[in-house]
């Protein structure tokens, strides 16, 4: 910007003066209603350098992140087969799977499935940790070995329980059937609707609980003892206490481990595939693994991809929930 | 360093020359003797091996992989190419195929099944070359497989050989009961099968999931065609649940019934994948059951006590005849491939009488014949249940029976709509004529989606 001689008077804007330098050197420039006050004003004064700063990460993020989520929604109002150009057909894949009656099953499997998975965590995970937080002998080794399914491997969990289920040869039912005797003849595990639900569930639930536990036992550990203290003098019972102690206090990692663990049930693939594909009868079919089927079974990768950005609004709707959630809770 | 350089600095110490001087003669000489190694890196390099990426097919049959990695690396160094072998199996082969062809990075060359030609068929070569002259000199190839490997006249995939199903039965217990082998599912296989179990035992008679799974498929799709019915009409349009209800209700009602209503099948038998039926029959829980070779050759391999007490006899059939679906590997050679030739030559290398013969002996049955002549080889002789391999190969029909193969047909089967169709039935609660109808429907979709690309 243009200076002027301090002992010049103040003059209207666009006046010739004879100063040197700035826009040039025999008119005063108008102050700039244009950008750079603007992002002087919103940035502050070293929004280049900012601008820098940040440009590498808008760039990965951009790259890594928004191009193939773009690339993603773009396939999927497209017919795509294996080496072919996309072909473009706007909604016409949301609109038929809509209409698509083992996609709705898989909808209402996957939601059966997250939403029962989640709960159960939920409730073995507070267990878990509410144990751990008493006074119990060894509770760095039980905290390491309750850990274990959530360290092993989800491929060889679940092949694992592929065996264990197994009708004739799985431990499952020879330990009901001949060692305990609870059950005249062994079930089919995995191969009723209901039984077959509840197995990925079981797999699922014992794979994800000490995640729950050990968030939950963080959380309980920094709640301080005094609140404890002092609701037990006040007449506290157990109950009362960590109904009125320690929930609130773990509040918030509680909402955290339930959106994460929503969203990582919902997309879970593995389990699901590797037990039942599926099956039987399509009585497991969860997204992921439709999405998988479509895009390699079927090769159409348009409507695969469709497929997995369908249920994305429901789980958006459900962060945007828990995020508001929590963040009222901060603010009282 | 270097002798110019040394002297010129002698020089410009000397000051016989001036530091201008110097920097520019330097520059000369640097600039020179760089400009020369490149010249020489790149002619080393226009020497060094030509390079070949090559995907394999990684089967159960261990011995057979070792011997076409073997054969491989001879013809390598025979040729004095640098060979890059990736192996891929069943469960994860299409993803890697996927995944390639879509980054644009697929391998020089890839062992395929029957499907990849017309499944890839954009990003493959015309190898109607050397499928005619290796076709030629064999006998000419069977007609399923030649069905499978030429589209729109042209070949996409040069033949290698065929898996089949067959139908095992435990002689042992065959024998003990009096009984000859069964031709037709109903009612003989019921009746053997009722005949030969012992539920109290967990020995069931007959073990054939109609669960999701490349089995049950499999079987579903030819049940329906033994019943005389089918699930494509000889144009290749859908005739599930239309011109072909009656027959297909009658199958699914049979394929039902052995487990629903005449007992002959393991309580879990809906929870299996395609490996449950052999590891039920090697643990003797089972006295039937339809399998590929490979389930024969991890018994003999193993010298499982099993193996010499199976007998391997045709598939049965229905009232309309025995339907078999075989498979037919094959080689295949990318479009984006530099070294087209170079593949060329390594097939023709493979696909040779004597090294093939040596990848057959070692699978036990598991490399079926797909050419005329190689039908003939006495090797088929040496084990009498090689016989029941052959002849289901020799009589094998292709997805889309009676129609032509399409990739509709293909899709029907990947996205295992057949067992859905039936597993909709046994532990859904819906009755045949719903579950037919229903899957009608999905083929109707998919059919009307593949009519539109």
């Amino acid at each position: 910007m243009a200076t002027v001689q301090p002992s010049s008077p103040p003059l209207p804007s666009g006046e010739r003066v004879g100063v040197r330098g700035g826009f040039h050197p025999e008119v005063r420039p108008k102050p700039r209603p244009g950008l750079e006050p603007a992002l002087r004003r919103v940035f502050g004064p070293d929004y280049r350098m900012g601008f820098l700063f940040v440009a590498p990460i808008v760039v990965l993020v951009l790259a890594l992140v928004a191009y193939p989520f773009g690339y993603a929604v773009y396939l999927s109002m497209t017919r795509k087969y294996v080496g072919m150009p996309p072909v473009w057909v706007g909604f016409e894949n949301y609109v038929r799977l809509t209409y698509d009656g083992f996609f709705q099953r898989a909808v209402v499997n996957s939601f059966t499935f997250t939403f029962a998975s989640v709960a159960i965590k939920t409730v073995l995970g507070m267990g878990m940790a509410l144990v751990l937080t008493s006074k119990i002998r060894f509770r760095s080794f039980w905290t390491g070995v309750l850990l274990i399914p959530w360290v092993a491997p989800t491929v060889v969990s679940a092949l694992n329980f592929l065996w264990i289920f197994d009708y004739s040869l799985g431990v499952l039912n020879y330990l009901l059937v001949h060692v305990f005797g609870v059950l005249a003849h062994g079930v089919g595990w995995l191969s009723e609707p209901s039984t077959a639900m509840a197995s990925v569930i079981g797999v699922n639930v014992w794979r994800g609980f000490p995640f729950f536990g050990i968030s939950f036992l963080a959380g309980m550990k920094a709640i301080p003892g005094e609140l404890y203290e002092a609701a037990a003098v006040d007449g506290a019972t157990v109950l009362q206490r960590f109904r009125y102690v320690t929930l609130p206090g773990i509040r918030n990692i509680v909402m955290i481990v339930l959106l994460l663990s929503t969203i990582w049930t919902f997309n879970d693939f593995a389990i699901v595939y590797i037990l039942t594909k599926g099956g039987p009868g399509g009585a497991t079919m969860v997204l992921p693994v439709l999405t998988y089927e479509i895009a390699f079974g079927a090769q159409r990768l348009g409507e695969a991809i469709a497929v997995a950005l369908y249920m994305l609004p429901a789980l958006a709707f459900v962060i945007i929930v828990l995020s508001n959630y929590m963040r009222r809770g901060r603010a009282r | 360093m270097d002798t110019r350089l040394k002297h010129l600095a002698e020089q410009l110490d000397a000051g016989l020359i001036a530091r201008r001087e110097f920097l520019r003669k330097a520059a000369i000489v640097t600039g020179g003797t760089a400009a020369g190694l490149h010249a020489l890196r790149g002619m080393a390099r226009a020497q060094a091996k030509a390079k070949l990426r090559v995907w394999l097919f990684k089967s159960f049959v261990t011995a057979g992989n070792d011997v076409v990695a073997k054969h491989i690396e001879a013809w390598a160094k025979e040729k004095n190419v640098d060979v890059e072998m990736d192996w891929a199996t069943f469960g994860d082969r299409e993803q890697k195929f996927v995944a390639a062809i879509e980054a644009g990075n697929p391998p020089d060359m890839a062992e395929m099944n029957i499907y990849g030609p017309m499944r890839y068929k954009a990003a493959l070569r015309d190898v109607t070359k050397v499928a005619s002259d290796v076709a030629g000199s064999k006998g000419g190839l069977l007609p399923f497989a030649e069905r499978a490997m030429k589209l729109d006249g042209k070949f996409l995939g040069v033949a290698r050989y065929s898996m089949t199903t067959v139908f095992f039965i435990r002689k042992d217990i065959m024998e003990a009961k009096g009984l000859k082998p069964p031709k037709v599912y109903d009612p003989e296989v019921v009746e053997f099968a009722k005949k030969t179990q012992d539920p109290s035992k967990d020995l069931w008679g007959f073990g054939q999931t109609l669960n999701r799974s490349d089995d049950g498929d499999g079987f579903m799709d030819a049940i329906l065609m033994d019943y005389g019915g089918g699930v494509w009409d000889k144009d290749g349009k859908p005739a599930l649940g239309t011109s072909f209800l009656k027959q297909n209700m009658a199958a699914l009602q049979f394929s039902v019934d052995t487990i629903k209503k005449y007992g002959i099948q393991p309580p879990g038998v809906m929870g299996w994948n395609d490996v449950s039926n052999n590891e039920s029959y090697m643990a003797g829980k089972l006295v039937t059951t339809n399998n590929g070779a490979s389930l024969y050759y991890a018994m003999v391999s193993k010298k499982h006590e099993l193996a010499h007490k199976t007998l391997c006899v045709l598939t049965p059939g229905g009232p309309a005849g025995s339907y078999v679906g075989s498979s037919c590997y094959n080689w295949a050679v990318f479009q984006k491939s530099q070294k087209p030739d170079l593949c060329e030559d390594l097939i023709r290398y493979l696909e040779d009488e004597k090294r093939f013969t040596e990848y057959v002996q070692v699978s036990v049955g598991q490399a079926g014949p797909v050419y005329r002549g190689r039908v003939d080889n006495p090797y088929w002789k040496s084990d009498p249940n090689f016989d029941a391999m052959v002849q289901n190969i020799l009589r094998s029909v292709n997805i889309g029976h009676p129609g032509p193969m399409t990739p509709a047909a293909a899709e029907v089967r990947g996205q295992k709509i057949l067992t859905d169709m039936a597993g909709r039935v046994v532990v859904g609660g819906l009755s045949p004529e719903a579950a037919l109808k229903e899957a009608h429907a999905r083929v109707e979709e998919v059919f009307k989606i593949r009519s539109k690309a």
